[in-house]
């Protein structure tokens, strides 16, 4: 008798919760459509909940860091080592935007998150800034409270199969068991590419790249799917490690813009972090890295302006210096590129992730 | 003098009554308790819409859009909740079948422990010691990675078969993937066949009673479960024939690609990793429960059995562990409720169970916070319904004290 009383007060409470649930989600939505987009939305919904608009920039400033939620275990864009520092193209984006906004660099607490956990990490507040190699989505943009920001690498989902196998296409795969990380686009694209084509395939899902591996080189799955660059890094990790010959097939079946996310609803953070990743880009096209850049004596206004010469300042809320700050202490674009890619088996030549001026996508608005 | 001595006799003021200050504290209680739950919602409500992201419950209408591992005949356009009720299957069999080699082991465990043969009492004793001194997702992770992925087992294209005696048949096929069984294949109405086989346990359950009754009037044996079970094969063996045969033997055999398993049951290795390796871990708690209950059982009661010189297994059958159980069930209970709670772990084996596929459903943008709300509610379902059922056999199993 006690566990159906506890039964009924369990659904008691689910019905007042559902109750609750379906007209605040009324409520939010006629306030979002009043406030139309601009700053100042905040009604006090609740008597008994105070809402103030945040200010993740004063915020961070006050705390003297940015907390910066990255992946811990995909060589070549986060990675922790031995002794716990943690390294890699991400990790390095989210120096980049310390040192932009707080002018250091190390000003950096990390915070590793599985692929499910990363989105609730952001809605909570419990990270400022994520850069986990997170793909940009119509889906996630809308429904997950993020706010994608300036892609810092153009990637594509491949898949990898043993050299020895023989197979080129996906084709070859049908019925196959093919590894996939859970809670990824990566998933998605498995079952709309597999199944537009008609190709059978059953999945076998992990959380992390550290379960998976070892499915995949037992051969429990004869294909791993996942981002073409992941692929080239475990490719390069397995073949190093002494491990069979890795065939990465030239099919792309995916675009996978990765970048910086923030939080929703916060337009001057989001304005702060984007243009201090847009300023590796910036530094690059205008030929200046760590080395020449705090010495730049020549006379080009766009340049002066970009180094904060004369105190040019945009409003953007980052000191005038900031370009100068990431630069030296982080490096441009392809400084942060070549530390890490090439190791994992990708060039930049040829790749979207080039400059525009020699054919790739990485353009920037003009700073000034 | 005499107003003082009134009052004394009188009630006391309001706020020093002790009765009224009870019910007072009792509903203080409820408020705090529902204004803390309605500060909490709000809370979350509130920051759920500044960030403009959705409080409803549409998206269980929505396609779910990603294939459930282990599931071919699930179809990836299907809707969220018809994904959620294949995660609800797998966790509800890992469960059914964990609980059931747990309670067999366990039962076996608890006797062999107080065996007077000292090699079986100090086998069981390691068992129970290595098991349950190890976290259960501990023992998970050995089973999936140690038994299956980098087990002894061949790849799934080079399955080991065992054949029926004498026959073409696979009755067993053996891999780190997936093991094939015989199962059977629907040829014909299978309706009209569940109809009789049910109408043949109806009747067993009254052939049941009325043994019980002969047994208690005449105490002639009552026989009563081979009694039941020839009732029930009898309409089933009725049935088969007079619905035409309606289904068949299927044998497990490899498909042409050696990709698939055709025929017959299957089944995977996350569900074989969790199930057993929750049934052995578990096990080793309800062998304990039930050394515990049958040292409790008073030694009057074996002294009494041997006095009327039953042997040693109609001892344990007919007077300990009866008696035992009745101590037993409700620890037991909770041991089970675990179990059911811990095939959660079984992400760590890509387990298609109902965590998994909350968790996956989150990655692919369906909303955290309802996604965890059903969740919490089926398994709480889960649970009440176990608790329920065995609360009633627990009632049904006490002494009748007068």
């Amino acid at each position: 008798m006690k566990s159906i009383k506890l039964l009924a007060v369990f659904t008691a409470l689910m019905l007042v919760f559902a109750a609750c649930t379906s007209d605040d989600s009324g409520d939010a939505t006629t306030t979002e459509a009043d406030g139309g987009g601009d700053g100042g939305t905040d009604t006090t919904e609740g008597d008994d909940v105070d809402l103030t608009q945040t200010d993740t920039l004063a915020d961070v400033r006050a705390a003297g860091q940015i907390v910066c939620g990255v992946n811990d275990g995909l060589p070549g864009f986060g990675v922790v080592d031995a002794d716990g520092n943690y390294d890699g193209f991400d990790v390095d984006f989210c120096r980049v935007v310390a040192a932009g906004v707080l002018g250091d660099a190390d000003a950096v607490e990390y915070r590793p998150l599985t692929a499910e956990a990363r989105f609730t990490a952001l809605q909570a507040g419990e990270i400022d800034l994520l850069i986990r190699n997170t793909t940009w989505t119509a889906t996630r943009d809308g429904q997950e409270g993020a706010n994608f920001l300036f892609t810092t690498f153009y990637d594509g989902q491949g898949m990898m199969v043993p050299a020895s196998t023989g197979f080129t296409t996906l084709e070859d795969l049908a019925d196959a068991n093919i590894c996939v990380l859970s809670g990824t686009t990566t998933e998605l694209n498995l079952t709309s590419v597999f199944n537009a084509r008609g190709i059978p395939f059953n999945p076998v899902v992990f959380e992390d790249n550290s379960q998976l591996r070892p499915a995949y080189e037992e051969g429990q799955c004869e294909g791993w799917t996942s981002d073409a660059s992941q692929l080239a890094a475990f490719k390069s990790a397995i073949e190093g490690e002494g491990g069979d010959d890795q065939f990465i097939m030239a099919e792309i079946i995916s675009k996978e813009p990765l970048g910086p996310v923030v939080a929703d609803g916060d337009t001057n953070w989001a304005q702060a972090v984007e243009w201090s990743v847009m300023a590796t880009v910036q530094a690059w096209e205008f030929g200046l890295d760590s080395s020449n850049i705090g010495s730049y004596s020549g006379d080009n206004p766009n340049i002066l302006n970009f180094v904060g010469s004369d105190n040019f300042d945009p409003g953007l809320g980052l000191a005038p210096d900031f370009a100068v700050q990431v630069v030296e202490q982080v490096g441009n674009y392809k400084e942060i590129f070549d530390r890490h890619i090439p190791a994992i088996g990708l060039q930049l030549e040829g790749s979207p992730n080039n400059i525009w001026t020699e054919g790739g996508l990485m353009y920037v608005p003009p700073y000034r | 003098m005499t107003t003082t001595r009134e009052r004394d006799l009188a009630r006391p003021p309001l706020w020093r009554d002790v009765r009224v200050l009870r019910v007072l504290g009792q509903v203080g209680a409820v408020l705090v308790v529902f204004l803390i739950f309605r500060w909490l919602v709000g809370n979350l409500l509130t920051n759920l819409s500044r960030l403009g992201i959705s409080t409803s419950f549409d998206f269980l209408f929505g396609p779910t859009n990603f294939q459930i591992p282990y599931a071919s005949e699930f179809n990836p356009r299907a809707e969220v909740w018809q994904a959620t009720l294949v995660g609800v299957k797998n966790t509800f069999l890992a469960g059914f079948f964990g609980i059931i080699l747990a309670s067999v082991v366990g039962l076996i465990v608890g006797v062999s422990r107080l065996s007077e043969n000292w090699l079986v009492s100090r086998i069981a004793t390691v068992y129970v010691e290595f098991f349950r001194n190890i976290p259960p997702l501990v023992v998970i992770i050995f089973f999936g990675a140690a038994v299956f992925t980098n087990g002894p087992f061949p790849l799934l294209r080079e399955s080991w078969e065992l054949n029926w005696f004498g026959t073409d048949n696979a009755f067993l096929l053996i891999n780190n993937d997936r093991w094939g069984v015989p199962g059977f294949a629907g040829t014909g109405e299978l309706g009209l066949f569940w109809l009789i086989v049910g109408i043949g346990v109806v009747v067993g359950a009254v052939v049941w009673r009325w043994r019980t009754k002969a047994f208690d009037a005449t105490g002639q044996p009552h026989h009563r479960v081979l009694w039941f079970l020839g009732v029930v094969v009898a309409f089933f063996v009725v049935g088969y024939l007079a619905t035409g045969q309606p289904f068949e033997m299927s044998w497990p055999a490899l498909s042409e690609n050696r990709r698939r398993i055709d025929g017959g049951f299957e089944v995977n290795w996350g569900f074989m990793s969790v199930t057993i390796a929750l049934g052995l871990y578990t096990a080793s708690h309800i062998g304990e429960i039930l050394r515990g209950s049958i040292l409790a059982v008073h030694t009057g009661q074996s002294e009494a059995a041997n006095a009327l010189a039953l042997t040693a297994f109609q001892r344990y059958r007919f007077v300990v562990l009866p008696q035992a159980m009745r101590i037993a069930l409700p620890p037991t209970i909770n041991q089970y409720l675990n179990l059911v709670k811990n095939t959660s772990l079984g992400t760590a084996v890509g387990f298609a169970d109902l965590t998994a596929f909350t968790k996956t459903s989150i990655g692919n943008g369906r909303p955290a916070f309802q996604s965890i709300l059903i969740m919490m509610a089926i398994y709480l379902s889960f649970s009440l319904v176990i608790s329920l059922i065995l609360n009633i056999l627990n009632r049904r199993l006490q002494l009748v004290t007068r």
